[in-house]
């Protein structure tokens, strides 16, 4: 597939800080890609260049085929949706959603038209007269999206849009958003620092650190592979194991840790005798009282263990490198002092770039 | 870069109306105050002949021919009876006789048989060289005579500084009761306007609305009203004096009006509000529970107080006394209209200068003083105002 | 409890210091007698009619009007300009102009109609009404200027973002979404602008000829000269007057609560 949307070699500088860094980016027509990352990472900045509202130091930005950078905002043609909202205090909420349509002189019976079938489709229908200052924030946000969606843009930009919403709203928003971008066929760059948020709703997941971006891939690929030890790290929980390489074959490496035990792990890339890291996410390791064969397994000493609910989370002491384990709720108790082994299957084990 | 430097081009369009009238019509006329204030061109402009000449005098010997004819010269051509009678004041105001001096002499010189052959042969006085030295003096075309006559200094015929005679020497008077006043306007706002913002910041519901409203309306009233509701309040058959005479508090009128009382009432009534304002916002920013913390750390009321509120209003109430004192050392209207002869301010004696005898020298250097120190103390409430909270 | 009642007898003292005065006022308004003294002998409304009739308080109200008008539309005009200007934070010396603009509020008005009085009289503007005008308007800018920065200060910056996304031309952008936003301040900016020309007197007598007595100039000579209670009925348009602006300010500030 044709790239839809591409980033070509953008920088960002804001006085002598730069904020983006020569930075590459394809994005296809009809994909929902969230921007990943802590705050002042970047991502916020790439989306609003993407707007209009920030022209990009150096680089290109192409949508379609034709380069924007020279074109202002209002000619760029895509809806944007803000974490304030930014509804128009002063105009009600169907004159929020037809604000759009009026700017491209549509006519006003198929203003009427479009604002009640987008009123409908984010079924605020009963709200179409009422003051954005007399709705709830979910409503807002509902506001927000129906008028950035009613003048059927190119692409849809959201900039952290759920993040003034509590956690039961957020996550029924979510899934509000995927099924609308699946149903309208929609272009969707999502700004957010949520990682669950991302993980939800994306196709594709940019992790941005640093004005770069990590790693881009599925929700699967940046979890359970994660190419570097931020976004193992900001991804999820991990636990971080330090070795030398003892030898590499066909895409496994074994590694040796200083408590002397070997681990075998997924390596895509690593050389002998290199120091690296190990990332084990903590659900994909097994407590058992023999060492399990075919796979890697290190002697261990249990701390502590805490029962949260749907998972026990479990504190191990191993002679190099605490552990931690999240077991199933079937799971038995383990009391501070048991000894035990950890066990986990050589492809949850990989090698990270260090 | 382009879109910022076009941002930045739109935005110095949007000032430059306003920017260009303040300048115009703010600025400039200060500055012209200012330099009103420090020139002295009454005498140059007439006498352009006799400053070339002047110049060099040794400001001892005999007056020369020379000087005596391009003084001629200069008299003969003047026209304009308005600006020779601004000269002959000031030369007078330099040295007494000028005036009896100068009129003979102007009207020999214009005798149309032919001017005489020189000056002494009009007046003996003019083979003096006091004389002349008073218009050498008078060439230049700034001085300080005004800035030092605002705070009742003079130069001598020797040219040093030295204090005015009490006979001329009012400014300082009058600039020590400006302040004065101020300052007792200023006291009298704090001791009621600080209790009273206390007891509105604690006031909830319809009280708080009611004593920030008795604040407010005032404030938005015409000062002409409230000094006319004075003057109807305080004068010998008003209000006050009926109530106090009715309740047998007095057996004859007290003198309210036309006097310090008088104008002391008034001008508080009309500053309260600068004061109650400035401490009401500050105290509204206090957390409620410090005064319970404070006691329920063993502090009796008052103590948790004066170590705990007090501190905290105090940048309130600093800036709320500067507010005061500034507006007050400006007053015209109500020492105008409420005060007696003894109770005119600062403004009053430049308006007098200015419109009452078009002195507009000295105008300008009481000017001066003023702004000045109304700048200086705005510059200190300027620098208190944008204090973060917590910094008093 | 003492502390209590002090309190309230504390305040209710200074309520009625502070109102009394204008309540006192406004009954002589309507006195018969020729002095400005209670008790009032009967009622009449004689002194509205003066203040109609008489050539001196007619022409002071018409000429305060005038230059009430005039003033209000230069100054929110130059104000508004200038309070969208400064809505850059990257401009330089923004900090210099707004101290600037707000400076007329500070300067001694006697300082300020002294430097006045000479300049305008030297462009030929002495005793005229656009002297007049251009003397009220330096010193009610700065309410402007004040009232219409805070207005735009409220404004979300996103949501002009917003509307430039949604297909709105700059120009638009600000008559659809800055301006509506920005209008109560402007006008209270210019109730403001236009009470500070009404009860300006101190420029007034160093600036206006006989032409152009205001209401307020009047006033003040009339409380000097010849004091008579239709200082009282004049007084009494005053506060009917502040009472309406006040109003307005009121019901333009809820309407702009109610959006927020």
């Amino acid at each position: 597939m044709a790239e839809f949307i591409r980033f070509d070699q953008i920088t960002k500088f804001y006085g002598a800080l730069c904020v983006v860094e020569n930075l590459t980016l394809g994005i296809e027509k009809g994909e929902f890609v969230s921007l990943l990352g802590p705050s002042g990472s970047g991502k916020t900045t790439l989306l609003m260049m993407l707007a209009g509202f920030e022209a990009p130091t150096s680089g290109e930005i192409v949508v379609n085929g034709l380069a924007i950078n020279g074109v202002p905002t209002h000619k760029r043609d895509m809806g944007v949706v803000f974490q304030s909202y930014a509804l128009f205090p002063h105009m009600s909420v169907g004159e929020n959603i037809a604000f759009p349509l009026q700017m491209r002189g549509t006519a006003r019976a198929e203003i009427e038209q479009r604002v009640a079938r987008a009123l409908d489709m984010v079924q605020l229908s009963a709200l179409r007269d009422r003051w954005p200052s007399q709705l709830s924030g979910g409503q807002q946000q509902r506001v927000a999206l129906a008028r950035a969606l009613v003048f059927e843009p190119r692409v849809v930009l959201m900039d952290e849009p759920l993040g003034a919403l509590d956690k039961q709203l957020r996550e029924q928003m979510q899934l509000d958003i995927r099924d609308l971008h699946r149903r309208l066929g929609l272009t969707i760059v999502f700004v957010t620092h949520d990682q669950s948020e991302a993980l939800t709703m994306s196709d594709r997941v940019a992790v941005f650190n640093k004005g770069k971006i990590e790693q881009i891939g599925t929700p699967r690929q940046v979890y359970d592979q994660p190419a570097t030890r931020f976004v193992a790290e900001f991804i999820g929980e991990t636990n971080l194991v330090e070795g030398v390489v003892e030898r590499v074959s066909g895409g496994e490496a074994l590694v040796k840790l200083p408590s002397g035990a070997t681990l075998c792990a997924v390596a895509d890339s690593a050389v002998a005798g290199q120091t690296v890291h190990l990332s084990i996410r903590p659900e994909r390791i097994d407590l058992s009282d023999s060492r399990r064969p075919g796979g890697n397994s290190l002697e261990t000493e249990v701390t502590d263990s805490v029962y949260q609910g749907d998972h026990l989370r479990v504190q191990l002491k191993n002679p190099a490198h605490p552990l931690i384990a999240k077991l199933g709720r079937r799971s038995q108790e383990y009391p501070p002092g048991t000894k035990i082994y950890a066990s986990f299957a050589a492809d949850d084990c990989r090698v990270i770039a260090p | 870069m382009t879109r910022l430097r076009s941002r930045t081009a739109r935005s110095l369009l949007l000032l430059a109306p306003l920017f260009v009238f303040l300048v115009w019509f703010f600025v400039w006329p200060l500055v012209g105050m200012m330099s009103q204030s420090v020139s002295d061109s009454a005498v140059l402009n007439l006498l352009p002949r006799s400053a070339g000449i002047l110049t060099n005098w040794d400001r001892r010997s005999a007056p020369s021919a020379e000087m005596q004819q391009a003084l001629i010269a200069d008299l003969r051509a003047v026209q304009d009876t308005q600006a020779l009678g601004d000269m002959v004041r000031r030369l007078n105001s330099a040295r007494s006789g000028f005036r009896t001096l100068m009129t003979r002499t102007v009207s020999a010189v214009s005798d149309p048989a032919g001017p005489p052959a020189d000056l002494v042969s009009i007046d003996k006085r003019w083979e003096k060289p006091e004389f002349w030295i008073a218009i050498a003096d008078a060439l230049s075309p700034y001085t300080d005579r005004n800035l030092l006559a605002a705070i009742d200094f003079g130069r001598n015929a020797e040219g040093a500084i030295e204090k005015l005679p009490p006979d001329q020497s009012v400014n300082l008077v009058i600039m020590a009761r400006t302040f004065w006043i101020a300052a007792l306007v200023t006291v009298a706002c704090a001791a009621i306007g600080f209790p009273y913002a206390l007891i509105a910041a604690s006031a909830t519901g319809w009280k708080r609305d009611l004593l920030l409203g008795a604040v407010l309306l005032p404030l938005w009233t015409s000062l002409l009203v409230r000094t006319a509701a004075w003057f109807i309040l305080l004068q010998e058959k008003g209000l006050i004096n009926d109530l106090l005479l009715a309740l047998h508090v007095t057996s004859a009128p007290l003198a309210l009006i036309f006097n310090r009382t008088g104008v002391i009432i008034a001008m508080t009534h009309v500053l309260l509000p600068f004061m109650v304002l400035p401490v009401y916002s500050v105290l509204i920013t206090i957390p409620k529970n410090l005064m319970p913390a404070a006691a329920s750390l063993g502090a009796p009321p008052w103590r948790a107080f004066v170590r705990v509120l007090l501190p905290l209003s105090l940048r309130g109430i600093a800036s709320g006394s500067l507010l005061v004192f500034i507006s007050a050392i400006g007053y015209y209207i109500t020492p105008a209209l409420i005060g007696g002869p003894g109770d005119q301010m600062i403004s009053s004696i430049i308006a007098f200068y200015a419109t009452g005898t078009a002195n507009w020298g000295m105008a300008g250097a009481l000017g001066v003083v003023l702004l000045v120190a109304t700048l200086l103390l705005y510059s200190v409430y300027a620098r208190i105002s944008s204090e973060e909270p917590g910094r008093a | 409890m003492p502390l209590k009642l002090t309190r309230a007898v504390f305040a209710s003292l200074t309520v009625l210091f502070l109102i009394a005065p204008l309540i006192a006022i406004l009954p002589l308004a309507f006195t018969s007698s020729v002095i400005l003294t209670y008790p009032i002998p009967s009622w009449s409304l004689r002194w509205f009619e003066e203040l109609f009739t008489a050539d001196a308080w007619r022409r002071a109200i018409v000429n305060s009007l005038i230059i009430g008008g005039g003033t209000t539309a230069v100054a929110t005009a130059l104000g508004t300009a200038a309070s969208l200007g400064l809505r850059n934070h990257l401009l330089f010396f923004r900090g210099s102009f707004r101290t600037l603009f707000l400076l007329p509020m500070v300067v001694p008005a006697v300082v300020l109609g002294v430097g006045l009085q000479v300049l305008l009289a030297r462009l030929g503007l002495a005793n005229s009404y656009a002297g007049v005008i251009i003397a009220h308007t330096v010193v009610a800018v700065p309410f402007v200027v004040v009232s219409v920065t805070g207005a735009l200060s409220g404004i979300d910056k996103r949501v002009e973002l917003a509307a430039q996304s949604l297909g709105a031309a700059p120009a638009t952008v600000f008559r659809r979404v800055t301006l509506p936003l920005a209008m109560p301040g402007v006008l209270s900016g210019a109730v403001l602008a236009f009470a500070t020309s009404l009860d300006e007197v101190v420029l007034t007598l160093f600036v206006a000829g006989p032409n152009q007595r205001t209401l307020a100039r009047q006033m003040f000579s009339s409380i000097r000269e010849n004091i008579s209670p239709a200082i009282a009925a004049a007084a009494f348009l005053f506060i009917a007057a502040t009472v309406a602006i006040g109003l307005v300010v009121v019901l333009s500030r809820s309407m702009m609560a109610k959006r927020r």
